[in-house]
């Protein structure tokens, strides 16, 4: 009941907040901020114990339309839980870094219909409200990026809404699939996931069906994502978007992908077939070594933090593939779970090292290494802050997305060999780029032409410390999320 | 839960932030209150070595390392099954008094060295940190927490190496620092992962995790037969590209001369105390799977070693910067102690306190030599070509004094802790030889024992154009000693660089109880004396007096091969960066922007589908029956062919 109160509360919030006008701002940051505080108790309530054997808490069902199979149900599992969390602290991020004299109040409505989307989605166990949920998330970010956004954004806007879009078809297309095949084979029309998305359910459909519907279902996770080779809306869709655009975007939109894999693929996991799961695992290693190298040469460093945010997503669908192709239950777990914190590491750590860039931007006006150079001098904080996330992004230890990739490349070993090699590689490029973009914009003389520079003020200072805070008990802390994981793969596999 | 034990690590990583909040007030308290965490640091360990050394040991026969006495073990659970806590055993216990003591005598030279620097809280909370990185990872439990802290010892040397942000050289340096041993990192985070998966399903786990080194050490045998000796064989060389890396060994050493960009005191550090010990100690803290692999794990420590040493050992000679010819003197000199890790192929783990022993008085001398150039360096200030400086020895008596007895120690003059330390590890490496009388067997003396050689050549090349002569600067002419005071640590530093040699069997005998002295014939241990006898002599001949500036070279095919570190820089830095990796990338983002591209002429071309569409949506309702009927035809044949109707 609790989760579902504060999604009725969030969608009030949402339609409430075009009520006010001057005051908007300040509504839309004291609400994010009270629903990441309310998601964070109920995940302290709900799953701090008594989540060992897997499954969903809070399930909810309301028949609307039963004839057809369409009921309002709810329910949150460990994965669910854990990107409550992450989506609840992206959106107060966005929230709190954009200030009200550089966009107009609209923007912030945007950022709460967006959360409304991002919850709708993680908590919905039925088919349709998640495709609803999936296209409300669309809506808002579309419409940051058409009015807010930078150089040639209309266009921007229009592909970045056209392509995810496309994949949101196949979605639905998927969907409309195994909705009809569960009719055609028992006469009963649901739009359940638990009752679609079950390996005994899937398997039973003829493969050329099952096929378009995983192909379906595939398509649009990875185009969210992104992974290569879906990915061409991400650079120009992150550098034109204004930067609380940018953190939903790196932080929401691609836990949506990673989301679809790990709660609604998984379950189904032996209809993908050895094949599938080959692909998945070729895809991520790809997107690994494709965005790392290049981003290597990339000069905006929003630009460049886009590739890696991708490829860090790479990981996400390495692990997924070679999770499931391990021999091993012990190394299956520790992969898959990796995975699913990598999601939330990423979306943190990107939603950290945007803030910092936005920060530097609204400083010096400059996003580029070669606009930029020696600003630790006039900005040590700052700079810290910005060396921090980078640090945090190339995976270093003690920070959270080290728990993920460890995870990942231990677990990898038994499904994919020597390949391993290549993950190698590419993080050797990760970390060559991030410590480059670092000395070429952080240290080095100062860049006189930028002019007399301030550090950060208080309130910003402490919105990147407490987002560097979560990166960091994370990393040292990881079973405060990686134990409901585990306990979340327990329930399935 | 042993609390000493804990605290060994955790007082300086509370230290360092303390040290910065309360630096950021009061910056002459910085140093004072890092001192006082590593001093902390330094307590614990001794109680710690109290609480080890009280366990009576069983002696054993077996060459594997044993677990005996009194070792303190918490473990606790970190995620899935990796554990996190510490392990300290006798091997643990010297370490982490080695390290907290160097590293103590350090803060204490800083807080003269640094006093004129406006972030110098910045500095001490970063040395506290980092000393707090090794410490953890000498006590570490599990080889991911201790990955943890390797990588804290890899970020605290990338931010110190950076320390002075506005030089570009420093912050280049620390940028290949930080790339260069992330390299070999990922090598051993391979290696890692290729052991765990191995382990998952091995019968003799219990409830431990794959990766916590106790469990590691005790069952080294039954891993090796049971994941082969070959593939663990494999496994260990990846740990030994780990500890290249960190440990500054060919081919990854060309981080280690770069990173003197760095404030000397940090060059001290990382040197002597808290960075490139850090791989030593992992082949040492694994010598069991190392031991249990197939041969060619622990022959290649050995050859890896050796061959460092002499290679180093030659650029070193056509260096001319003071805190340059130290790095490569730490390079080499850290080569004998994996050359004698390397060893135990023979002498199972009697070789390790070999390596270790040297390890720990390098550390002193090495502390002392680097700490002396830099009392020098400030005087001179921070002129670091030995060609300018000359005469000081009547200008600065005292720190020439401490420098001359660190180098001493450093050419393993009879004597003094270096020669015990470092005869020992060559007269080994000929009972080695003698044991397997093999070509390959040769090569690690052979190399050790020239290595005796170079190192005299190019300490008292550097020493002899410090000290003596005549001023060849004006910087030079007016420099002078600084106060008593803060060489304090110095002379308590000399005095281990003269005297550690009187432990060195008690050190053999606490780290391997039944711990046998290599025998070997008189001849063969005067070979390394009179090696060192003659590079002094030659050194005197050309260095002690001005000979050596009417000498030319710069022909010659070795000098410059030597001169330019035999291109190793080159080729990572022009052909591998930038001749490889630069393309390539260019490629990919070639490819992506025509990709792009693409994509959005795609998108352009469905608009203008779209278009042609709406042209034919004109409103003439005959033209939309055409285009019914062509469609259910279509649809028809489709369903037809299909085999649906």
């Amino acid at each position: 009941m609790f989760i579902l109160i504060i999604f009725i509360l969030m969608i009030l919030a949402s339609i409430g907040s075009f009520a006010f006008n001057q005051k908007r701002r300040t509504f839309v940051v004291a609400s994010t901020g009270i629903f990441l505080i309310l998601t964070i108790a109920y995940s302290i309530l709900r799953f701090s114990s008594g989540y060992s054997s897997g499954g969903f808490m809070s399930v909810e069902n309301y028949g609307i339309a039963t004839s057809i199979g369409i009921s309002f149900s709810i329910g949150v599992s460990g994965l669910a839980d854990a990107l409550l969390i992450l989506s609840a602290s992206v959106i107060f991020i966005s929230a709190f870094i954009g200030e009200s004299h550089d966009y107009t109040p609209t923007i912030y409505s945007y950022i709460l219909l967006a959360e409304v989307g991002l919850f709708g989605i993680l908590i919905s166990r039925d088919f349709l409200f998640f495709y609803i949920f999936w296209e409300v998330v669309l809506i808002p970010v579309y419409f940051m990026v058409a009015q807010y956004g930078g150089r040639n954004k209309d266009h921007v806007s229009l592909k970045f809404f056209v392509y995810t879009h496309i994949g949101s078809v196949f979605l639905l297309l998927s969907i409309f699939t195994v909705y009809a095949y569960h009719y055609t084979s028992t006469g009963v029309f649901t739009f359940q996931i638990s009752a679609l998305m079950q390996s005994k359910y899937i398997e039973q459909i003829p493969t050329y069906l099952r096929d378009f519907a995983i192909f379906g279902f595939l398509f649009a996770f990875l185009v969210k994502m992104p992974s290569f080779p879906v990915h061409s809306w991400l650079p120009d869709t992150y550098e034109t978007s204004p930067y609380p655009g940018t953190v939903i975007l790196a932080g929401g939109l691609s836990l949506m992908g990673g989301f679809g894999l790990f709660g609604i693929l998984l379950p189904v996991y032996s209809a993908l077939g050895t094949l599938t799961l080959q692909i998945l695992v070729a895809l991520g290693i790809i997107s690994l070594l494709y965005f790392s190298f290049t981003a290597l040469i990339q000069k905006n460093l929003k630009r460049m933090m886009a590739f890696a945010s991708a490829g860090a997503m790479g990981f996400v669908t390495l692990s997924f593939g070679a999770g499931l192709l391990e021999g091993s239950a012990y190394d299956a777990n520790l992969e898959l779970a990796g995975g699913m914190f990598q999601i939330v590491a990423h979306g943190l750590i990107m939603a950290m090292v945007f803030t910092a860039l936005y920060f530097i931007k609204k400083s010096t006006g400059k996003e580029t290494t070669y606009g930029l150079g020696g600003i630790y001098r006039e900005a040590p904080m700052l700079s810290t802050f910005l060396l921090a996330g980078l640090l945090a992004s190339l995976g270093l230890p003690g920070l959270a997305g080290f728990i993920g990739e460890f995870s990942i490349l231990v677990g990898s070993f038994s499904a994919i060999g020597w390949l391993i090699i290549l993950v190698i590689l590419a993080m050797i490029v990760t970390a060559s780029y991030h410590i480059w973009a670092a000395q070429k914009s952080l240290y080095g003389p100062y860049n006189e032409n930028l002019g007399k520079i301030s550090d950060i003020p208080a309130h910003r200072f402490a919105i990147l410390l407490g987002t560097f805070a979560g990166i960091f008990i994370l990393g040292v802390v990881p079973n405060l999320i990686y134990g409901i994981l585990v306990s979340y793969l327990g329930g399935i596999i | 839960m042993y609390l000493p034990g804990w605290f060994i690590f955790l007082s300086p990583l509370i230290g360092a932030p303390v040290a910065l909040g309360i630096g950021r007030k009061y910056r002459n308290l910085a140093g004072i209150i890092a001192s006082i965490a590593v001093g902390g640091a330094l307590i614990a360990s001794i109680i710690t070595f109290f609480y080890v050394d009280s366990g009576t040991v069983v002696s054993n026969s077996s060459k594997l390392y044993i677990l005996t006495g009194n070792y303190a073990y918490n473990h606790y659970l970190w995620f899935l099954n990796i554990d996190a806590g510490i392990f300290i055993d006798r091997l643990a216990v010297v370490m982490a008094l080695m390290v907290s003591f160097v590293s103590l005598m350090i803060h204490l030279f800083a807080i003269y060295y640094m006093k004129n620097d406006p972030n110098r809280h910045v500095y001490f909370a970063e040395t506290s940190l980092f000393t707090a990185g090794m410490l953890g990872l000498v006590v570490a439990s599990n080889l991911v927490l201790f990955f943890l802290f390797w990588e804290l010892v890899g970020l605290c040397s990338y931010l110190l190496i950076g320390f002075w942000f506005f030089k570009p050289n420093a912050t280049a340096a620390a940028k290949k620092a930080f790339i260069v041993t992330r390299v070999g990192d990922l090598l051993f985070l391979v290696g890692m992962a290729i052991l765990y998966d191995s382990l998952v399903n091995f019968s003799g786990l219990g409830n431990n995790s794959p990766l916590s080194i106790p469990f590691l050490i005790q069952n080294a045998p039954a891993i090796a037969s049971y994941i082969g000796r070959n593939t663990l064989g494999i496994i260990a060389v990846l740990f030994l590209a780990g500890a290249a890396g960190k440990s500054a060994q060919f081919p990854l050493h060309v981080w280690i001369p770069d990173a003197m960009e760095g404030p000397t005191t940090v060059s001290a550090l990382i040197h002597a105390a808290t960075m490139v010990t850090a791989g030593v100690y992992l082949v040492a803290r694994v010598f069991n799977i190392f031991y249990a692999a197939a041969p060619f794990a622990l022959y290649s420590v050995a050859i890896l070693g050796a061959f460092t040493a002499v290679f180093a050992g030659i650029i070193g000679i056509f260096v001319n910067d003071i805190k340059r010819i130290l790095a490569y003197s730490t390079i080499s000199q850290i080569g004998y102690m994996l050359a004698a890790i390397g060893l135990g192929g023979l002498f199972g783990y009697g070789a390790v306190p070999l390596g270790m022993f040297h390890l720990v008085v390098h550390a002193v001398f090495k502390a002392l030599l680097f700490m002396a150039a830099g009392a020098i360096l400030i005087t001179l200030m921070d002129l670091r070509d030995t060609r300018e400086m000359g005469g000081l020895w009547r200008r600065m008596p005292m720190t020439i004094t401490l420098l001359f007895i660190g180098s001493l120690a450093l050419i393993a003059f009879p004597g003094t802790s270096g020669y015990f330390s470092k005869d020992t590890i060559i007269s080994a490496s000929w009972v080695y030889f003698t044991q397997y009388h093999t070509a390959a067997s040769f090569l690690p003396w052979l190399f050790l024992a020239t290595g005796a050689l170079l190192t005299t050549l190019y300490t008292f090349r550097m020493f002899f154009r410090v000290a003596i002569g005549k001023p060849r600067s004006h910087l030079a002419e007016h420099a002078k000693d600084p106060s008593v005071f803060p060489l304090i640590p110095l002379f308590i530093l000399a005095a281990g660089a003269l005297l550690l040699g009187l432990i060195q069997v008690p050190f053999y005998k606490f780290i391997t109880p039944n711990y046998e002295f290599p025998v070997v014939p008189i001849y063969i241990e005067a070979i390394p004396i009179t090696l060192v006898a003659v590079g002094l002599i030659v050194t005197y001949l050309i260095y002690g007096t001005e000979r050596w500036t009417r000498m030319e070279f710069s022909r010659n095919h070795i000098y410059r091969l030597a001169k330019n570190k035999f291109y190793l820089d080159t080729i990572f830095t022009n052909i591998i960066a930038e001749r490889v990796i630069a393309p390539v990338s260019g490629t990919f983002a070639r490819f992506e922007d025509r990709y792009n591209a693409a994509v959005d002429g795609l998108g352009k071309g469905t608009l203008t589908l779209g278009a042609l569409f709406r042209r034919i949506q004109d409103g003439v309702v005959e033209n939309y029956f055409v285009v019914l009927i062509v469609g259910i035809s279509v649809v028809f044949i489709i369903m037809e062919l299909a085999g649906l109707m």
